[in-house]
């Protein structure tokens, strides 16, 4: 388990992060989002001591990071793929990493068989593309086996199926009752993979629950219904107070009424439903919610035009 | 030990140093071997002139492990190795201590072999050439005082790299130290008064251990390496204590 608590770090007179406190908990993937600069990496390296905090303490299982003495066995970290020596091969690498803790060469190339690099495990990692360095990161993760994983956007630069590949791995460790902090900005994975969620902005905590208490909070939730007879459904529904907003001719999208009490409804009218179907936002649109007075760095919006009229049902 | 193993290990897997640790084996013993083999007039040579020839070329031996010394930390930082370095031993202080003494031993054995090396094969063409060498107690103190050098200049660099913890700017400040700088504190310092200025200038006080006859200031050969040993360990020790208080 994973605990800050107040941890504060200042840039000058920046607060990068402000007393931010979180619980993780082991046999769960916890994924970790935010804006860019919104300090999840420099919580990270603060956690892992590598970044000296101003304020506030991060432990794991009860002890900060600074006070082990082998922390690969407790502990994998990967902050970023890119923090190798492109002239050393990639056993190397891990064998000057795993003398550190005292871990057996034999356990190198265990893990580099775990993430498919054995055949190139004596090439310089310079020619590594950013995907094979995420996956030597990770096997540099699994060296110790360590029961609380760290993990900095390990996504980046995989292809769809190492993407996937990833979450399996990070999904099978937290079955496996290990502690797993992810941040990532692939929120569609997010929502695949993590139980639950840290949520930050500018520093600060925003809101920490798991994710589909998120989803169901944050996201917009409406019915879409389709109907031969929508004109006298729509009516009916503004009378009941819900908006209504149509979509094509015989479609129409509900906010604010349940799909039962619309599917009650129409069965009194008389009014055949050939769709009746409760919809939810996604994690990406509750984010995008809970994250918009965060955004640090905004760009001009650009949003699809869609055809529709505010409560114009046809 | 875990630590050391791995500290071996990074030093020896990187190109550039073995590339540097080449270079710096090669010249003094191509110089020995090419003045051995093509000096007229060799049945005149001395031991003391072998010596100072070895001692004297292996002054840019010292200064590339010097470089090595620097770059031993600079690449780390620069690669951003040195996070995954600290995530994996938290205790920075212990990190550092290790991996400039992990330098400091790899030079001060490869100067020996160097040293060696160059001496027998010197002594083996110049014998099969009727010279007739002896070596006098001031040449083996030379010889000695090389390989102290080395060690010394490695640290030194191994310490300027942790302060300035980029590759390019230790460097830089690593080969201007001696031709530059000091230069510039020994004219104020005479103009400060100070009648004889070298004994305070660390490099050129350290200079003197390789010396056959150390004369200059009064000072010993003993005096200039202890105190260009200071220096290089004060630049160690402020180096560390930086490190420690800063972000990684």
């Amino acid at each position: 388990m994973i605990e800050v608590r107040e941890l504060t770090k200042r840039f000058g007179h920046t607060a990068a992060v402000d007393q931010l406190s979180f619980d993780v908990l082991p046999g769960r993937v916890t994924g970790f989002l935010g804006p860019n600069g919104s300090g999840k990496s420099t919580t990270m390296r603060c956690m892992l001591a590598l970044d000296r905090a101003d304020a506030g303490t991060a432990l794991f299982d009860g002890r900060p990071y600074s006070s082990m003495r082998r922390p690969l066995y407790e502990v994998g970290a990967l902050l970023d793929a890119g923090y190798v020596h492109p002239g050393r091969s990639a056993r190397n690498h891990l064998r000057a990493i795993s003398a550190s803790n005292g871990i057996a060469t034999v356990r190198v190339d265990e893990v580099l068989a775990q993430v498919g690099l054995t055949e190139v495990a004596k090439r310089r990692v310079g020619a590594f593309s950013l995907g094979m360095r995420q996956r030597l990161g990770l096997a540099a993760v699994l060296l110790g086996d360590p029961h609380t994983v760290i993990l900095d956007e390990p996504a980046n630069g995989l292809d769809p199926e190492g993407i996937r590949w990833i979450r399996d791995v990070l999904v099978h460790l937290a079955t496996q009752g290990k502690t797993v902090l992810v941040s990532s900005h692939l929120l569609s994975e997010m929502s695949q993979m993590a139980d639950d969620l840290i949520v930050i902005g500018m520093g600060r905590l925003i809101e920490t629950s798991s994710v589909a208490d998120f989803v169901s909070k944050h996201a917009r939730q409406w019915v879409r219904v389709r109907s031969p007879q929508i004109d006298v459904l729509a009516q009916q529904l503004r009378n009941e107070g819900a908006t209504v907003t149509a979509v094509d001719a015989i479609t129409v999208e509900v906010v604010g009424v349940p799909a039962a009490t619309i599917g009650e409804m129409a069965a009194r009218l008389g009014a055949v439903l050939h769709e009746l179907a409760p919809l939810q936002g996604s994690l990406e649109d509750a984010y995008l919610e809970v994250t918009a007075s965060a955004q640090e760095y905004r760009a001009q919006e650009y949003r699809a035009q869609v055809p529709v009229s505010d409560g114009g049902a046809a | 030990m875990n630590l050391l193993r791995s500290e071996w290990i990074k030093l020896r897997t990187v190109r550039v140093t073995l590339v540097l640790a080449i270079v710096a084996a090669a010249i003094p013993i191509v110089v020995v071997v090419l003045v051995a083999s093509l000096g007229k007039h060799v049945e005149d040579v001395s031991g003391s002139d072998l010596t100072g020839l070895i001692t004297g070329t292996m002054v840019v031996t010292a200064l590339l492990f010097g470089v090595i010394g620097a770059l031993n930390l600079t690449s780390e930082y620069s690669h951003g190795t040195i996070r995954t370095t600290f995530a994996a031993v938290p205790r920075r202080w212990h990190v550092l201590l290790v991996k400039g003494g992990v330098a400091l031993a790899a030079t001060l054995v490869s100067a020996i072999v160097i040293l060696l090396t160059s001496l027998v094969i010197g002594r083996i063409i110049l014998s099969s050439r009727d010279a007739h060498l002896t070596f006098s107690g001031d040449s083996k103190a030379g010889m000695v005082g090389i390989v102290i050098f080395c060690g010394l200049l490695s640290l030194f660099g191994f310490g300027l790299g942790l302060i300035i913890r980029n590759s390019a700017a230790a460097i830089t400040s690593f080969v201007l130290w001696p031709l530059l700088l000091e230069n510039i504190a020994g004219l104020v310092l005479s103009a400060a008064g100070v009648d004889d200025p070298q004994p305070w200038l660390p490099y050129q006080s350290g200079f003197k251990m390789i010396l056959a006859e150390p004369e200059f200031g009064g000072s010993s050969r003993l005096h200039g390496g202890v105190y260009f040993g200071a220096v290089a360990l004060a630049l160690v020790f402020i180096g560390i204590v930086i490190n420690e208080r800063r972000d990684a």
